[in-house]
């Protein structure tokens, strides 16, 4: 007798996701399932990119099936569809699935090189990445991904980003003029923000990486104002003392109801540019603390390494510069967690739906 | 982060009904019934709110009774915003406040 779906399906429900900690039957994971005789094929569509750590499931999946009687040969096809966030008309840009900004308390953090490593690393595994450069006061980001002399583009009045590293990116320092520093206020915050993130020609995106300004502005209301975004992400290095300065990042997130998707340490441990060693640094963990007492995801920890800065001196992000040296793991690490982050966030948030409807029998209010 | 004030704060169904009624149920379960006229009235806006001493600026009784309400929209994922049928439409109503100002008898008597 060949075996049913319906066989198939119990026995993969037994397989958990690690991240959601439900099992991939009930998350609606799998799909297409066929049999003919003794072969078995089926897929399984993740909401998130295909990291190499998903293998695991692959393997796990199939070995399950080929245990059932009846079964002589398993096929599995893993998939990703990156599940996107709800939004309404006016919060969302076309096409773009999640908004993801990326802000710390102070400049210097290293915010822009986590943003062009995390997009970066996005692209590497599948998945269709924009960035945007929104740190105006140093925008570097053109310099990260190895593209600072290109001129904008237009097509029908929507601008052109420009691509490098299989990123789609934009920086509001393109829109700047002269070399005088620029701060956006009011009317020209929401100028730079509606130029350089909704006038802009993405076509399909999963992620939208936008990396903020340090502290908190008017170019932070504004992003607030302007589109939903999944989430926030907060970097912050051992030495910003207590916290105090991305606490005001972080709360300023949390007034305007924007989901915290986690926080970063970044600069956590030094490795040595001669031996490899690790070595701590003072006030290390306490990055990892302060997320467990907020009860925000930890994300994980980059480690102080010249080489970062080296390649992103260079134009070319470590992550795809040198995948295999530890920071770069450490990165991944980072990417896989977010990503996880976004498709639980996505999982369980519902969207702001306007219901409208004729008015019921007339009711005056006395108000 | 479920705690209680989050699901204050957190609209579950908003629903316009016509154009003078605004009802929002909340993810705890209350039920806000504005009129458009009472959210006009309570305009958050710079215009409308003195920016310094946040008192109000606008003189409640000028609002007209008839006043209507066009158009809801979601403003980022933090509240919504009006227009109204006297070409007002700046104030930006953060879903924290709107839970605040709740006309229902229950949270009036408070
Ligand atoms: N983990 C790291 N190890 C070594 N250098 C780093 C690291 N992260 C960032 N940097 C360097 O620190 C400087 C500031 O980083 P940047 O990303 O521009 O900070 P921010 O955007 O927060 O102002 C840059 O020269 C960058 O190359
Ligand atoms: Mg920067
Ligand atoms: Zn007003
Ligand atoms: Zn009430």
């Amino acid at each position: 007798m060949p075996v049913t779906e319906k066989e198939i399906l119990a026995a993969l429900s037994r397989i958990q996701d690690p991240d959601f900690h439900k099992d991939i039957v009930t998350l609606g994971f799998v799909d297409h399932i066929a049999v003919r005789d003794s072969k078995v094929g089926f897929e399984i569509v993740l909401p998130m990119p295909l990291f190499p750590v998903k293998e695991k499931m692959r393997e796990e999946a199939a070995g399950i099936v080929k245990g059932l009687s009846g079964v002589s040969m398993v096929d599995v096809k893993m998939k990703s569809e990156v599940t996107g966030h709800a939004a309404t008309d006016r919060a969302a840009i076309p096409g773009v699935k999640n908004i993801v900004a990326i802000g710390s308390g102070k400049g210097g953090v290293g915010k822009s090189t986590v943003s062009a490593n995390l997009a970066v690393g996005l692209a590497k595994y599948g998945a269709k990445v924009g960035l945007v450069d929104g740190d105006i006061y140093g925008p570097t980001i053109p310099i990260m991904m190895g593209a600072r002399t290109e001129e904008l583009r237009q097509r029908d009045g929507r601008i052109i980003p420009i691509e490098a590293h299989g990123v789609k990116f934009m920086s509001m320092g393109f829109l700047a003029t002269g070399n005088q520093p620029l701060i956006w206020r009011g009317p020209m915050a929401h100028k730079a923000v509606q130029e350089s993130l909704l006038n802009v020609d993405w076509g399909p995106l999963d992620y939208l990486i936008v990396d903020m300004p340090p502290g908190t502005g008017d170019v932070h209301l504004t992003l607030v104002q302007t589109v939903a975004l999944v989430g926030a992400v907060i970097v912050s290095t051992p030495q910003d003392v207590g916290l105090t300065i991305s606490m005001k990042t972080f709360r300023m997130f949390e007034q305007t109801k924007v989901h915290p998707l986690g926080i970063i340490e970044n600069m956590s441990y030094h490795i040595c540019s001669h031996c490899g060693e690790r070595e701590e640094i003072f006030g290390h963990g306490m990055v990892a603390q302060e997320s467990e007492r907020l009860k925000v995801p930890f994300l994980g920890e980059i480690p102080l390494d010249i080489a970062i800065r080296k390649y992103a001196d260079q134009g070319m992000p470590i992550v795809i510069a040198d995948p295999e040296a530890p920071s770069a793991k450490a990165y991944l690490e980072i990417i896989e967690r977010l990503a996880a982050q976004i498709s639980i966030r996505n999982y369980y948030s519902k969207p702001i739906q306007i219901i409208e409807e004729p008015e019921p029998n007339p009711k005056t209010f006395t108000v | 982060m479920t705690n209680v004030q989050h699901t204050r704060g957190t609209p579950a169904i908003i629903k316009k009904q016509g154009n003078k009624t605004l009802l929002i149920t909340w993810e705890d379960g209350h039920v806000s019934p504005y009129s458009f006229r009472y959210l006009r009235q309570n305009c958050p806006c710079a215009g409308c709110i003195d920016e310094w001493t946040s008192a109000k600026t606008l003189n409640p009784g000028s609002i007209p009774l008839d006043l209507e309400g066009l158009k809801v929209e979601p403003v980022g994922g933090y509240g919504l915003s009006f227009s109204f049928s006297d070409q007002h439409a700046t104030g930006i109503y953060h879903f924290d406040y709107l839970r605040e100002i709740c006309p229902c008898e229950l949270c009036r008597k408070r």
